[in-house]
């Protein structure tokens, strides 16, 4: 296993940019503490559950992921029961039961369903990858995920429920899904979250709305932190105020800024030109996780590498698009660079998967 | 078919082209938009993160100090303690903070909470005035501004602000601040002349912040010389640029500070004894008459002291006054419209901002006129009867009505000359000299034209230009103006009356005085003025006082000649010297044989003065039916100076319906001598009587 035969495969290129944009979180979320006290801990804490993802990573690029496809079943069934104790006594953060406590770590079901959906639904399209590809499979499909998304959904965490629907589709769609029925969802996904809208919270309905028609005077409303982010990002102009040196981050006008801001907080320390860099390698990283997919040399690997190269690209799309105010505000972070220790944790399982997809590749 | 899909996974190679489009387009978009939002509008941005970082604070000044003439304060800021919060700093445990809160309750008298916060209220709340208890006035800090400090209760006693800074790092978050607020020790006594400070209104918003100043912290002149000396009490704020974050706390100087210049101080020539003894003396008075009456016969009415040689106000009194004490923080609503609704007007200086009709101290004009044209000589004696009928006409050619003139003394005085019409404020000798009569004054005697320019050259019907605000003109009516104010001729009669200052003459008491002043210095009009000195903040004299002479009427011909027809020929001339001193001499008469001769026949110095009992009837006396034919109500009026021979002071007393001058107005002005020459002699022996 350890032979050099076995690290050919893997793609040095995926895991030195994974670790490159990782550093740089690091020293963005230094910068991005500006002297608060409260924040003083996160750059240490980031990094110690960084050095843990990449002991997460090893061993899941070691395994062989074909050991998983037993295990879906059991995962599915364990997440679908955590997800019920949460809801039950899970403390409430930020307004939402997003958190569980365990020992001293907080551990966010939301990342472990994330991981637990794409290897539930890897499994599901890899064994019926022969099969007709008909309504019933689709339906099948979609009852698997809605069972995860219910209870994400009434915690209350819209953006989870949105993204793993989307991860679903995606996959869904890479699988085969005959293209007239894209016509049939496209149709009723709009009739459906026009129903939707008067069920959503309050504060959900506030945030779209506030989107949509943004209320001018209010400096101390919604729209102030988005506001902020973009005066964040223009202040950065070229080359940007220097690293440390941004007056929007360092003296806290931008807020949220370790996490759902931080692209703001780079864009105006390291400019046009230092973030288009970053989004680039971004962007590499998830070209690097499509390509595992289509080199994969089976149906399960190919899945679990795309399943996460959409959450990556997914995830980095709206959290780009909040900062930039093209879409309404969720609480998305930006992959790898974002302060949050169980997403970091997730994300670099995710890659080991895919390491492991590489490496044990029957050729 | 193989070629569509990939060799190993085996998935379709179209649909990961749709996938590559999506994501492509979808990071092409933000490129874009990035693009847009760094480099084309780049600048804006950068420009609201410089407005949101840099904070330009206005360094309040200290206003100048303001003084008696002897260095006695009469405005200065003190220091007033405020108990302030600063929610940051507040504990972080929350009962530790109630507790503080309680605590300080108890001291302070303010509820640990009341009321409820909303938008609605909280966009309504102010500092120093509000119902609120501690945790909304801190809810309403925390929200705004959490490192600023927020006004808990104001103006709290130097111990209870001492208890509390004494709690000191017990009580974080809690501390005492000190502002300056004009406290003005004379209050009342003082306030017609000190005015006091308000707010910068929005019509002077403009002129006030180009100067600095900052609309709703600082405060300005609103009334008296804190309003006419407003530039120079002012001073200049002082400016730092600073670097603030989010929060609002400073974090270091953009730009060095420049420091407040304070303002200068003003050093008035009042001086307060007097002032003090002259409204002592008016409202002594006043009371007298009303209870030897039994009935409110008098409420209001002006004294002014001046030195005649330098133009010096050394005491203005206007009574009613009010307390500019209260409105050293802010105005009350409720006391200010209760002083503008009063009738009596106590917010005016009457002194300078009320016009009157002055009777009888009014004949000096015709005095020095009839001498100094000829009309009549001093040596020449006519009857004068209690009462005369002259022909009343409104144009030449009327053939006129014949009317009754009365003399004060239904009895007349036999036969006058200038000096006992003077004396003895004979009604009749004054009409023959004024509108001419028969034999006695032929052709018309001085006539309304003539005398209208010694009433100018006297100071009448002109603002003195003193630095007080609300100054009025007053009048001195003519031919021309009743006609196009009355739309009437001009009669015969008309010129009686206005001759004995009666009819449409209106002064105001400052007027009347500096008429008598000019006749006392010998015919020099100095310019009466309330400065006597500017002082820097240090005390050190910056400019010097320096007597003014506005014109002298024995040197500077300010009195036009006129035609037959009353157009001016072009010639001036002056008022002859020996003029002015007849007029002495009939003053000085007035005092030892006329009509004041019984109020002033033991006073020691010699003095010289003329008495007025004005008839009015003017809106308020209609108001109350006072306005029946032959018993007008009447204004007592008293101007006299001394010493006769060399003058110091000269004084003018008014008192509104006061009725007799001589009973009522002149006690008034002989007790303000008596005090100036009090005052003068323990001036001169160092504080000491040496009896």
């Amino acid at each position: 296993m350890f032979k050099r035969e076995f690290w050919r495969n893997f793609d040095f290129w995926l895991f030195g940019a994974v670790i490159f944009l990782c550093i740089f979180g690091l020293i963005m979320i230094r910068s991005s503490i500006a002297g608060n006290i409260e924040l003083a801990g996160y750059v240490k804490r980031q990094a110690i559950f960084l050095a843990g993802g990449m002991g997460v990573l090893s061993v899941c690029a070691i395994i062989d992921y074909h050991y998983w496809k037993s295990l879906s079943k059991y995962f599915y069934i364990f997440t679908l029961l955590f997800l019920g104790v949460i809801l039950v006594i899970g403390k409430t953060s930020f307004g939402a039961q997003r958190w569980l406590e365990v020992g001293l770590i907080n551990i966010q079901p939301a990342e472990i369903a994330k991981i637990v959906i794409i290897l539930v639904l890897a499994n599901y399209f890899s064994s019926t990858e022969k099969k007709e590809k008909n309504i019933k499979w689709i339906l099948l499909s979609f009852l698997i995920v809605a069972g995860i998304v219910a209870p994400i959904y009434l915690q209350p965490n819209l953006s989870t429920s949105i993204m793993l629907v989307v991860i679903w589709f995606s996959m869904l769609w890479i699988s085969g899904l005959p293209p007239k029925y894209i016509v049939i969802f496209g149709v009723g996904g709009i009739i459906l979250a026009i129903a939707a809208f008067p069920f959503l919270a309050e504060y959900q309905q506030e945030r779209i709305l506030t989107f949509i028609n943004p209320d001018e005077g209010a400096r101390h409303g919604n729209t102030y932190n988005v506001e902020q982010a973009l005066i964040t990002i223009g202040n950065g102009g070229l080359l940007g105020k220097g690293y440390g040196h941004g007056t929007q981050v360092q003296l806290r006008f931008l807020k949220v800024r370790s996490t759902d801001y931080i692209f703001s907080a780079m864009a105006e320390e390291f400019g046009f030109v230092g973030t288009v860099l970053i989004v680039a390698l971004l962007i590499f990283v998830i070209l690097r996780c499509v390509r595992a997919a289509r080199v994969s040399n089976d149906m399960y690997g190919a899945m679990i590498a795309y399943g996460f190269a959409t959450l990556i690209a997914f995830q980095t799309m709206v959290n780009i698009g909040v900062n930039l105010k093209v879409i309404p505000v969720t609480g998305q972070t930006l992959p790898f660079i974002s302060y949050g220790g169980s997403s970091l944790v997730s994300l670099l399982l995710g890659i080991g998967l895919i390491e492991s997809v590489l490496l044990h590749r029957k050729l | 078919m193989k070629s569509d899909r990939y060799v190993q996974s085996g998935l379709e190679k179209w649909r990961f082209r749709v996938i590559y489009a999506l994501l492509g387009a979808v990071f092409l978009f933000y490129l874009v938009r990035l693009f847009s939002l760094q480099i084309i509008n780049g600048e804006d941005y950068a420009a609201q993160a410089e407005e949101n970082r840099i904070s330009n604070i206005s360094v309040a000044t200290q206003r100048g100090n303001i003084y008696d003439r002897n260095g006695y304060v009469l405005a200065h800021n003190v220091a007033s303690y405020n108990v302030v919060i600063t929610p940051a700093y507040l504990p972080v445990d929350q009962g530790t903070t109630e507790n503080i809160y309680r605590e300080l309750s108890e001291l302070i008298d303010v509820p640990v909470t009341n009321g409820k916060v909303t938008d609605e209220t909280a966009k309504t709340f102010t500092e120093c005035a509000t119902e609120f208890g501690i945790k909304e006035i801190v809810l309403i800090g925390d929200t705004n501004a959490p490192y600023d400090s927020i006004k808990i209760k104001c103006n709290i006693d130097e111990e209870t602000a001492l208890v509390i800074s004494e709690k000191g790092d017990s009580w974080p978050g809690v501390s005492i601040e000190t502002e300056a607020v004009r406290s003005y020790p004379t209050g009342s006594l003082t306030a017609n002349v000190i005015g006091f400070l308000g707010p910068i209104t929005a019509e002077n918003e403009e002129y006030y912040t180009n100067l600095g100043f900052v609309a709703g912290r600082d405060k300005v002149g609103f009334a008296g010389v804190e309003y006419s000396l407003d530039e120079i009490l002012l001073g200049t704020n002082g400016k730092r640029v600073v670097e603030v974050d989010a929060a609002g706390k400073e974090t270091k100087d953009v730009e060095p500070p420049i420091d407040p210049i304070p303002g200068n101080s003003v050093k008035l020539t009042i001086d307060t004894r007097l002032q003090s003894a002259a409204l002592t003396a008016l409202t002594d008075e006043m009371n007298f008459w009303n209870t030897w009456l039994n009935r409110i016969q008098s409420q209001n009415g002006v004294v002014i002291a001046m030195n005649p040689k330098t133009g010096e106000i050394l005491a203005m009194v206007s009574y009613p006054s009010y307390e500019n004490n209260r409105m050293e923080r802010f105005i009350p609503a409720y006391y200010y419209n209760q002083l503008s609704q009063d009738p009596l007007k106590p917010l005016l200086n009457h002194a300078v901002s009320a016009q009157h009709p002055p009777g009888s101290v009014y004949k000096m004009v015709a005095a020095i006129g009839a001498l100094n044209e000829g009309v009549i000589t001093p040596e020449k004696e006519i009857p004068c009867p209690g009462t005369i009928t002259v022909i009343q006409k409104y144009s030449e050619n009327d053939p006129g009505t014949p009317r009754e003139y009365v003399s004060y003394d239904r009895n007349g005085h036999g036969m006058c000359n200038f000096v006992k019409g003077v004396a003895l404020s004979d009604d009749v000798y004054f009409y023959k000299i004024g509108g001419g009569f028969e034999n006695d004054v032929p052709d018309g005697g001085l006539g309304v034209w003539r005398a209208k320019e010694y009433a100018e050259a006297l100071g009448y019907g002109r603002l003195t230009g003193i630095e007080l605000p609300g100054e009025v003109e007053g009048l001195v009516p003519d031919p021309d103006w009743k006609r196009i104010n009355k739309t009437e001729n001009w009669s015969t009669g008309d010129t009686y009356i206005t001759t004995i200052g009666q009819g449409y003459v209106l002064t105001t008491p400052l007027q009347v005085l500096q008429s008598f002043a000019i006749l006392a210095n010998d015919g020099k009009y100095m310019q009466p003025t309330i400065v006597k000195e500017i002082l820097d903040s240090e005390g050190n004299v910056i400019q010097e006082f320096e007597p003014k002479l506005v014109w002298d009427i024995t040197k500077d011909p300010l009195i036009d000649v006129l035609d037959e027809n009353n157009n001016p020929t072009g010639e001036k001339k002056v008022v002859e010297s020996w003029v002015v001193d007849m007029a002495q001499e009939g003053m000085r008469q007035v005092v030892t044989v006329g009509t004041a001769a019984e109020i002033f026949k033991d006073f020691e110095i010699p003095t010289a003065g003329k008495t007025g009992t004005a008839e009015y009837c003017d809106d308020v006396a209609q108001e109350k039916n006072l306005c029946q034919p032959e018993a007008w109500p009447a204004h007592a009026w008293y101007v006299g100076y001394a010493p006769y021979d060399d003058p110091e002071i000269v004084v003018v007393a008014f008192v509104y319906n006061g009725n007799e001058g001589a009973s009522v107005a002149a006690p008034i002005v002989k007790r303000v001598m008596e005090a100036y020459f009090d005052l003068k002699k323990i001036d001169s022996t160092g504080g000491y009587i040496n009896e």
